[in-house]
């Protein structure tokens, strides 16, 4: 019984830690409607400025905290004024991307300044521990949970009783009328950005010295559990945040003591889903509230997708398929076939975000449940490969959209937060279902890509097939689009209201689309798997929804030929700055946000 | 001309990791070329780093010593992030250009092993040095590793954790990943083999931080030690997190915890701690007194695990490549051939040549003490 005490007590201390960032989280979404991604990386900086003045100036902790919220701060200052400002006035999604942009080239910076190597940070005064059950708790949970509760008692007292935390509420609540009414939108966005900022630096200087261990790769992850926290409790919701928080950090813990470590992840994204489904705007808003956002027309940017006529489509499938011909280098074909297969995934997840809207932060999974398939089927029960392949594409079709069905009804960032989780999900049941998918230790020795007993062994062999996947389902696509299916799919993105009064079932067209999409995601991850000859539960992986997604926004969302273009591009730029070697991830951030900045509606435009 | 372009990209990147690989060496003449194939960036990149230092070591040696047969070794290092998407790609690369003759890496395993079937087609030596899944060399007769087989390491921990320091009911923390997963299984046969008894077994991702709640489900097993099969930095996380818990149970950590690093990050927590190495700065050997005096003298640090299989592979290719020639052939057959290679990790590498792997580490048993790893003398001396 004494057990759970402590099965307590911990939930609340790591709750106290998730705490810290999501009400950062939650203050920009409050007012920019904006998923930061770039906040697990302001956190990394924080944790790395504190480390500095710790070991080189040897500041006591009340110093080294001020200087960590000031460069926070003025982080968070940088970041909106150079990253995010220009952005105004564009549809949510060109924000969104760029915020993954500033984050690559932050943790970048920060693994070139200070080597990947984990740095140890000692907190020398907070050594002493008190008895509480059969463990202990020390004085440095105590300071964390301090400065939680003392930042969001300031953070209420600003909002509620200063003029300047009146005009944050104000534009939280409607933007447009804030504006009219003379509130200083852009002074709103950075006191926000600042804010949120120094608070997320601190949590990275705390979190560090709690485990005495900071590395420039740990900012993911921060991301990921504040983004769970903030939701569980509440968009937007500072003091659902808190709660959220403590939730994620109980329901973790008590996951652990019933099922084992291993499912402790399992446990947080499956709360996650389950709160957004059952109560969509948290466990703590209230029940009468202004609609989450306004949702018609403005996540998706309209813009005039840039027409191309047929022949030259025509002519550069052609070009295409004489590349293997002209120029028969390997390392190239293999570059493009990779391409091939994310243009496939960016076909799927164009159709779905991009014609109706529905944007998946998880598309991983769909390749992960496609390569799965695949593979199995292959080796356990010897189905030849192409029919593997065609079987996977089908499966990831069916257990893709029922997976994600009861998130349909979910609109914008939720929808995209519920897929984020569900991707979590399905990796963590791949590492964890042992008997089919063989844990931990993944599936090797898939047999190679064959077609009707024929062998493809040859990088040119590969090439085409692939490059023939492409073309037979961006045909497909096209085709579907430029029906009254298609245009009835771009009614429901648009405006979902207008569209269910005219008789439209929105869900069941969701999910027309969703399966068709999942298809081409399944077909690309059961490819992948006999290219690789081995895949394990970290081959697709959460980086490559959001390398999904990436491509589906630099093409342009809903734009067929935009997906392809975007994949070629994401996939053959890294390749282009392998001469920058260590400065490559860099570069690739730094020419991501270009793009954003001056090609928000994606380079061939939205369809 | 994309074909222009893309030679002359390779020729400056070529040049890039040369000038940085290869610092003033009496051979002379056409380098002779290694591909590298690792994260430089992305969440593995510390490994990444640690494999420069020990190759760059290792060149130094080589090639002031005559290199191979008067040319210079060298490698192009490149940076995949350990995604298989990558890896790939660079397999292409590094098998299409004639100049490499062997290739190295990639770090973890779904990387690595989604390339095999493009060196095992290419006919390039793929040389997993930290590659223990027990599959990789499966792929073909291309693929090398002399990565510590965990066939041979986890019986020897066993035996340190019962028959040394006499644990009886052992609770076992390890990665879960395919190294972690396949490490667990063949200590948890070992000890039992041995009489002891595993009461808790717990997997944890390779990101997460915080254990108090694996650890309440620990200690309800009532376990009399801890087992770690974890790299140097969770296990350092794991061991204070016990301290702080108040669990005084001793802690008996997996070799791959040998690191400055681990003792940097865990503190005073991790004083007590026993675990195995390969080789040890104290070891009469000379090939180890060698290694760690002159890798103190160029990174004024002590090395680590990943230091030493990253110079003993350059070392072990060097003396390949000066026995049987520097091709992509010779080195395929060379590798089945070559014996009694002065090795850090082994004492001496020769490979078995059916499971093209190499047997019977070397081993000491250490204890962390005054914030030092040192011979555990209290318990016996070094085997």
């Amino acid at each position: 019984m004494s057990s759970w005490i402590d099965y307590t007590v911990n939930g609340i201390i790591i709750g106290n830690i998730y705490a810290l960032l999501a009400v950062g989280l939650a203050l920009i979404f409050g007012v920019s409607r904006l998923i930061n991604f770039a906040h697990g990386s302001v956190y990394v900086v924080g944790a790395y400025a504190g480390f500095l003045a710790v070991t080189h100036l040897g500041t006591p902790l009340p110093v080294t905290i001020a200087l960590v919220v000031v460069v926070g701060a003025l982080l968070g200052l940088v970041i909106e004024r150079f990253g995010l400002r220009p952005l105004q006035g564009y549809a949510h999604i060109a924000p969104l991307l760029a915020t993954i942009g500033i984050s690559f080239v932050l943790d970048q910076l920060v693994q070139l300044f200070f080597t990947p190597d984990p740095r140890a940070l000692p907190s020398s005064l907070l050594e002493t521990r008190f008895q509480i059950g059969s463990g202990t708790i020390g004085a440095l949970d105590l300071v964390i949970a301090a400065i939680g509760l003392a930042s969001a008692g300031l953070l209420y007292t600003f909002l509620r009783y200063t003029r300047l935390g009146w005009a944050v509420r104000a534009t939280a609540q409607d933007r447009d009328a804030a504006q009219q009414m003379g509130v200083d939108v852009d002074a709103v966005n950075r006191t926000v950005f600042a804010i949120a900022s120094g608070l997320g630096a601190v949590s990275g200087l705390l979190v560090g010295m709690y485990y005495n261990y900071i590395d420039p790769a740990m900012s993911f992850q921060a991301t990921l559990k504040g983004v769970v926290a903030q939701v569980v409790g509440g968009v937007g919701n500072v003091p659902g945040a808190i709660a959220g928080s403590l939730l994620l950090g109980l329901v973790e813990s008590y996951g652990i003591a019933l099922f084992g470590t291993s499912y402790r992840n399992l446990f947080a994204f499956v709360l996650l889903v389950a709160v957004l489904v059952w109560r969509p705007n948290g466990l703590f808003a209230s029940k009468r509230q202004t609609p989450p956002e306004p949702m018609t027309g403005t996540f998706i940017a309209p813009s005039r997708p840039i027409q191309i006529p047929g022949k030259v489509l025509l002519a550069a499938a052609a070009v295409a398929a004489l590349v293997p011909l002209v120029l028969p280098h390997p390392y190239v074909l293999q570059t493009l076939t990779n391409s091939w297969l994310y243009a496939l995934l960016g076909l799927s997840l164009t159709l779905i975000a991009g014609t109706v809207g529905l944007v998946s932060l998880g598309h991983a999974a769909l390749l992960a449940i496609g390569g799965y398939s695949s593979a199995l089927l292959a080796l356990n029960f010897g189905v030849p490969v192409g029919i593997a392949i065609l079987s996977a594409g089908l499966i990831a079709a069916l257990l893709g959209t029922v997976l994600v069905f009861p998130s349909f009804r979910l609109r914008g960032h939720y929808l995209s937060i519920a897929t984020l989780a569900i991707g979590e999900i399905v990796s963590l049941v791949i590492l964890n279902w042992e008997w089919l998918t063989r844990g931990p230790i993944g599936v090797s020795g898939i047999p190679s890509l064959s077609l009707f007993g024929i062998e493809l062994d040859t990088d040119r062999s590969v090439y085409w097939f692939t490059l023939v996947l492409v073309i037979v389902l961006a045909a497909l696509q096209l085709r579907l689009l430029g029906s009254h299916l298609g245009r009835v799919l771009r009614a429901v993105r648009d405006d979902d209201v207008a569209a269910r009064s005219y008789g439209i079932r929105l869900d069941r067209y969701k999910a027309l689309a969703f399966a068709f999409g999942s298809f081409a995601a399944g077909v690309s991850g059961g490819v992948t798997s006999h290219i690789y000859s081995y895949i394990n539960h970290e081959t697709f992986n959460a980086q490559l929804s959001i390398l999904a997604l990436t491509i589906v926004i630099l093409g342009g969302m809903g734009n067929v030929t935009g997906a392809i273009v975007g994949s070629v591009l994401l996939v053959g730029l890294p390749e282009v700055f392998r001469v920058a070697a260590e400065y490559r991830v860099l570069i690739y951030g730094l020419v991501l946000l270009l793009l954003v900045r001056f090609r928000p509606q994606g380079l061939l435009g939205t369809v | 001309m994309p074909v222009l372009h893309r030679r002359s990209l390779l020729a400056a990147a070529s040049a890039l990791v040369l000038t940085r690989a290869v610092q003033a060496e009496p051979a002379k003449g056409e380098p002779v070329l290694l591909g590298v194939s690792g994260p430089l960036t992305g969440p593995n990149a510390q490994y990444g780093a640690q494999w420069k230092q020990g190759f760059d070591l290792a060149l130094d040696e080589i090639n002031g010593s005559g290199g191979i047969k008067g040319r210079p070794l060298a490698y192009i290092f490149e940076d995949t992030q350990s995604d298989p998407r990558q890896s790939v790609a660079v397999a292409q690369k590094f098998v299409a250009d004639p100049k490499i003759v062997a290739e190295l890496g990639d770090f973890a395993s779904p990387a690595s092993m989604a390339a095999s079937p493009i060196y095992q087609r290419g006919k390039l030596v793929q040389f997993g040095f930290t590659n223990s899944h027990p599959d990789f060399t499966k792929g073909g007769d291309y693929m090398w590793s002399n990565s510590v087989s965990q066939a041979d390491e986890q019986p020897l921990s066993a035996a340190y954790a019962v028959k040394r320091l006499g644990l009886k009911k052992i609770a076992v923390l390890h990665l879960n990943t395919d190294w972690g997963r396949t490490s667990k299984d063949l200590f948890d046969k070992a000890a039992k083999e041995m009489g002891a008894e595993v009461v808790a077994t717990e997997g944890y991702l390779p990101d997460e931080k915080d254990f108090r709640s694996t650890l309440v489900r620990v200690r309800g097993a009532k376990p009399d030690g801890l087992m770690l099969i974890s790299y140097y930095s969770d296990a350092a996380l794991i061991a204070r997190q016990v301290r702080q818990a108040g669990i005084k149970l001793p802690i008996v950590a997996a070799s791959s915890v040998y690191s400055p690093k681990f003792i940097e990050l865990g503190g005073d927590a991790v004083e007590g701690v026993f675990t195995a190495s390969r080789y040890f700065p104290d070891d009469p050997r000379p090939q180890v007194r060698d290694f760690v005096g002159k890798f103190k003298a160029k990174y004024s640090k002590e090395p680590d695990a990943f230091n030493a299989y990253a110079y003993d592979t350059m070392t072990l290719m060097a003396a390949v490549m000066r026995e049987y020639g520097a091709d992509r052939k010779a080195i395929h057959d060379g590798l089945a051939k070559i014996k009694d290679v002065p090795s850090v990790i082994f004492g001496k590498t020769t490979f078995d040549t059916k499971t093209r792997r190499v047997d019977g580490a070397m081993n000491v048993e250490l204890v962390v003490k005054d914030g030092k790893f040192q011979l555990n003398e209290s318990h016996a001396a070094v085997r």
